[in-house]
């Protein structure tokens, strides 16, 4: 007997695109939904606060800061193209690297902060500005929290050499959402430090 | 019943059973035989038990913080005993397969077939597909959006000696009261307005083209009369509605409008859209057959899947 | 005329041993599922119930707007309730039940074996649950300040400043947000699992300019839900700042804005309009063809003006705040994109009149509910229209008339045509079929409680009656309007027992359905009923959109078309 759906001209099935990266790229999106609105609203409330201090007088731009983020991007592409190539001991150096400056814009952030708060009497309940201002920067510092254990325990297995080439397309999943999170970063610095100051 | 058991890492990587089909090796479809058992994940209580952490980690902000102590604890052992379903191997079972022959077969035998069909049977009076690609429609749009501007700058040029007349018109639809079109003079009808010429071709965009859409998806359903429906009767209607509703919704404008001299314009359109889109993509898989058949293709009545219903 | 090496057209059988064990085991393996079929279920049975429980509010209100001057509730309650049937019908029954379908249907449809991320589900549905367990909760756990707690009670919209600290004393604003921000992940959840499974998880052949309608309608209503749904939760976030850190975003005292809320919110509540009308034209899409025996007119220009929709549908949100003094360029601007959106639904309505042009009809109950779709969702797209218009909106802005339009897209449509697609697929849930009288009484005593109430509602809108009014003068004129709109609510209500009594009394002895009692042409009609757990022994391959026409007329395959 005959098969009876004739496939005359199928579609290679390899060329399905890998599911790990669009669920991905769909969280990426509903994500970005998420920080647009509150961007908007940062946006919305600019010299909106009638007390309190102004971007001007207290913000600083952390310059250090961004170059730390925007080149950890950089560097979690080397270790994807390492992992890529079966190259584990560049893979977990230059994800050692990445976490490292992912920490240092932590670190900062968290400085900022410091001063912002003990220095510059400037808190969540002060003004539109500390409002917007914390909500925006601090909903990108979860972000970066979030993204820097998934990478650590990532670091940990591969220390402990759980890791292989075989895990590529995981770990390109896992690093589209660090490059994610820096993007994202490069519209806050925008909007906070360029557009707001 | 069933059995867990890790899986080979090429396998798990696509993922469960199914990926791993889809990739070809174990399953193939055109060979005879199949496997006997089919990995599926294995059943797992770690996402509720994350989903209640997390839901009690909310429910602890509205009454006490220790409700949100035991979320987090919840939370943080769904999260790992999921991640060790899934890392480094994803937990399956085995599902054993018990295969019965079903038969796939309509009650419903004799086909609908097109009149004056010269081999036995002719084609079928509907196919699934080819009927309307949108690319027409738009096409049709964007041709029709052409063609009326003519004579809308014509009218614009010989009564009101101003090409920017109908322009300002349509764009204040956009702007009225933000640029003073609010209660406008003819002077500043006249006149060119770079935002009324932006809103203007935006507008005119958008409508040309989504109109043109709705034409070739409307035309196959009179294709014998591609012309008049789409040519006359639409902008006839078209522009009835608009007459009867404009002066409730923009008094002003409605009073500047030359009724005889729009409706003029959308015939243009109409009849330009129409044409594109019946000359073209709507016939393609009508092509290859006689002009007679075409007359019929979707027509009331012809051919529709005949048979008895047995329900 | 098939044997077990074919694609399709095979049938399994699941272990009889399955079936077996203690009740206790059983409940186990629903709780602890992750089979996409269970689980659509799940969502379905959770959004049924809802529908009762937010059906049942929406009787007290009626009840209570029966008479002039009537106090069957205290106004008290009387705003819990229309706030509650609100928040209830669009975010645990709405949602949820296109879920349900979603989740059963899309892989069953596209030749998978499960959803492309299995445990995500399970974990998107419970979310989804207790969510809805959290919000209704408030009833007996909401007392806060001066016992001014319990359930929410300002609107289903929860405006600012209403929503500040202090006019909101208690927890009634923070169980309605923080319930919500718990079930949009969920729902967040879900809609990145249907995107994935339907993007990769398709079988050999299946392209996308294949896959069925419904899967199309389905991926549109979840890309939107992604960009739709989180907006919402960051709203929330912002509103639970301001309740419980002191934030200022909505706290017009320190500068903030209560309409930058409005518009946050209406930026969700606009494209959720679509995210529940997209998947009743999915089904639609499906039963239409079956029952004109006639393959569904113009696939592409369905998919396009789907698309359509979702684009345009992100771009309307405002005309849902016309009275809030906006400039006339915003008003223009929302007034001209939400008119244009009517092209292609219109392009839609017509597609299914063309399918249906010509066909064999066959009224059976699936049909009737699909057809009266079509219909209601025409009309209420025309008193859209009208709304559309800025300065009638401004005449009828909170009105009856606006109840009435939302009721006719949201029971009209969206509700009749998930009630045709239960109808359809409950054989292949469950390898019965429904009662077929039962379902003809359901659906004639459905259709002339709904037209009873709301058919009637639009005119005390007209005549000015505001929504959310706990009770009305007699001197006003309302009161006949609404003595017949309740009379049509009850009928409904009783029409749904109906419903109900068919569900349980079908499942348990229908008749036998059969792999494919309708004699349909999509793949989750090549397996049995119900399905086996991995719905197909071999993945299916396919060459046409409608796979089980190419296995019915070997001869004559749609493969030719394409």
């Amino acid at each position: 007997m005959a098969i009876p759906v004739v496939a005359q001209h199928l579609e290679e099935p390899g060329h399905l695109p890998n599911k790990g990266k669009v669920g991905m790229i769909c969280l990426i999106i509903g994500e970005s939904a998420i920080f647009s609105i509150f961007v908007l609203a940062y946006l919305f409330y600019i010299g909106k606060s009638q007390w309190g201090p102004q971007p001007k007088e207290v913000l600083e731009v952390p310059i250090l800061n961004t170059v730390c983020l925007l080149s950890s991007s950089l560097t979690i592409w080397l270790s994807e193209r390492a992992i890529e190539h079966n190259l584990l001991m560049t893979f977990t150096a230059w994800l050692g690297v990445t976490i490292a400056l992912g920490s240092i814009f932590l670190v900062g952030t968290g400085w900022e902060w410091y001063k912002l708060i003990y220095h510059d009497g400037l808190a969540l309940q002060t003004n539109l500005f500390g409002t917007t201002f914390y909500s925006l920067v601090g909903l990108h510092a979860s972000h970066v929290i979030i993204g820097l254990i998934m990478l650590i325990t990532l670091w940990l297995f591969a220390m402990t050499g759980h890791v292989s080439g075989k895990n590529s397309e995981r770990i390109q999943t896992l690093a589209l959402y660090w490059h994610f999170v820096d993007a994202v970063w490069v519209v806050v610095f925008a909007v906070v430090y360029v557009i707001g100051r | 019943m069933s059995t867990q058991e890790q899986l080979a890492p090429s396998r798990s990587e696509g993922a469960h059973g199914g990926t791993g089909v889809v990739h070809g090796d174990p399953v193939q479809t055109h060979a005879p035989a199949h496997t006997d058992s089919i990995h599926l994940p294995r059943p797992t209580a770690y996402p509720i038990i994350a989903a209640l952490g997390f839901t009690l980690l909310v429910a602890g902000i509205l009454t006490h913080y220790v409700i949100s102590i035991l979320g987090v604890c919840l939370l943080a052992y769904g999260c790992v005993g999921w991640f060790r379903e899934v890392l480094p191997h994803e937990m399956h079972e085995n599902i054993t397969v018990r295969v019965q022959e079903i038969s796939i077969a309509s009650a419903r035998k004799s086909v609908g077939r097109l009149p004056g069909g010269a081999e036995s049977g002719g084609q079928r009076a509907h196919v699934g597909v080819g009927a309307f690609s949108p690319l027409v429609g738009l096409k049709g749009g964007v041709a029709g959006g052409i063609a009326m501007i003519f004579p809308a700058l014509a009218y614009g040029l010989i009564a009101q000696h101003s090409i920017w007349y109908p322009v300002n018109l349509l764009g204040g639809a956009g702007v009225s009261g933000m640029t003073g079109f609010g209660n406008p003079t003819m002077q500043d009808l006249r006149a060119f307005h770079m935002a009324t010429l932006g809103f203007a071709t935006i507008i005119h965009v958008i409508s040309c083209t989504l109109i043109g859409l709705l034409y070739g998806s409307i035309l196959p359903l009179m294709p014998k009369h591609p012309i008049i429906l789409g040519g006359i009767i639409a902008p006839l209607a078209w522009t009835g509605i608009l007459f009867a509703a404009l002066p409730t919704i923009n008094p002003e404008m409605s009073a500047h409008i030359s009724w005889p001299d729009f409706l003029l314009a959308q015939f243009v359109f109409g009849i330009t859209a129409g044409w594109v889109v019946s000359r073209s993509s709507y016939y393609r898989t009508a092509k290859s057959l006689p002009f007679a058949m075409r007359l019929g293709f979707e027509g009331g009545g012809v051919g529709r899947e005949d048979g008895e219903d047995h329900r | 005329m098939a044997d077990a090496s074919l694609p399709i057209g095979s049938l399994d059988l699941t272990p009889e041993a399955l079936a077996e064990g203690t009740f206790r085991e059983y409940l186990h393996g629903w709780v602890t599922t992750v089979d996409h079929k269970r689980l659509g279920i799940l969502y379905v049975l959770y959004a049924l119930f809802f529908l009762v429980v937010g059906g049942a509010e929406a009787m007290i209100i009626r009840v209570q707007l029966m008479y002039p001057d009537n106090h069957f509730v205290s106004p008290e309650v009387y705003n819990r309730m229309f706030t509650m049937h609100g928040t209830t019908m669009v975010f645990l029954m709405g949602m949820p039940l296109l879920f349900g379908f979603a989740n059963y249907l899309v892989p069953l449809m596209i030749g998978a074996r499960d959803m492309a991320f299995p445990r995500l589900n399970a974990l998107s549905f419970w979310l989804t649950a207790f969510g809805g367990i959290l919000l209704y909760y408030s009833f007996i756990g909401g007392f806060g300040l001066y016992g001014q707690g319990s359930a929410p009670d300002v609107g289903w919209f929860e405006y600012a400043p209403l929503t500040t600290r202090t006019y909101s004393q208690g927890h009634a604003v923070d169980f309605w947000a923080l319930s919500l921000f718990v079930t949009g992940w969920g729902t967040l959840g879900a809609a990145i699992n249907i995107i994935t499974t339907t993007i990769s998880m398709r079988c050999k052949g299946m392209t996308m300019m294949r896959i069925p309608l419904f899967c199309w309608l389905l991926l549109c209503t979840s890309a939107l839900t992604l960009v739709a749904i989180t907006p919402l939760t960051a709203a929330q976030v912002m509103l639970e700042l301001d309740r419980y850190l002191g934030a200022h975003f909505f706290d017009t005292q320190a500068g903030g804005s209560a309409l930058i809320w409005a518009h946050f919110f209406w930026i969700f509540g606009h494209p959720e309009v679509y995210i529940l009308v997209l998947p009743a034209f999915g089904v639609a899409n499906e039963i239409i063809p079956v029952f004109s025996r006639k393959p569904a007119f113009g696939y592409t220009a369905m998919v396009a003006a789907s698309v359509g929709i979702v684009f345009i549908s992100l771009g309307v949100w405002a005309h849902h705040m016309f009275t809030v003094g906006m400039t006339s360029a915003a008003n223009a601007f929302f007034t001209l994109s939400t008119m244009i959106i009517a092209v292609p639904t219109g392009i839609k309505v017509f597609n299914w009149i063309a399918t249906m042009w010509g066909g064999k009809l066959r009224f059976a109950t699936p049909m009737l509910f699909a057809a009266t779709f079509v219909v209601h969702f025409l009309l209420s797209g025309l008193t859209g229209i009208m709304l559309s218009a800025s300065p009638w909106d401004w005449q009828l802005h909170n009105s009856y008339f606006v109840i009435a339009h939302f009721h006719y897209v949201l029971v009209g449509a969206i509700v009749f045509s998930m009630l045709a697609g239960i109808y359809y697929w409950f054989p292949k849930v469950t390898g019965r079929l429904m009662d077929e009288k039962l379902g003809k009484w359901h659906f004639w005593l459905f259709l002339i409680g709904f037209h009873l109430t709301f058919d009637f509602l639009h005119v005390p809108g007209i005549l000015g009656m505001p929504r959310w009014v706990y009770t009305y003068e007699a001197s006003r004129g309302w009161a006949s309007w609404n003595m017949i709109a309740s009379v049509g609510g009850f009928i409904q209500f009783l029409a749904s027992g109906i419903f109900v009594w068919n569900l349980l009394y079908s499942g348990l002895h229908g008749a036998e359905a059969g792999p494919d009692p309708w004699d349909a042409w999509t793949l989750e009609w090549a397996t049995s009923s119900p399905p086996p757990e991995y719905n197909f022994a071999v993945e299916p391959v396919v060459a046409s959109r409608r796979p089980l026409w190419d296995l019915k007329h070997p001869s004559d395959t749609d493969t030719q078309y394409e």
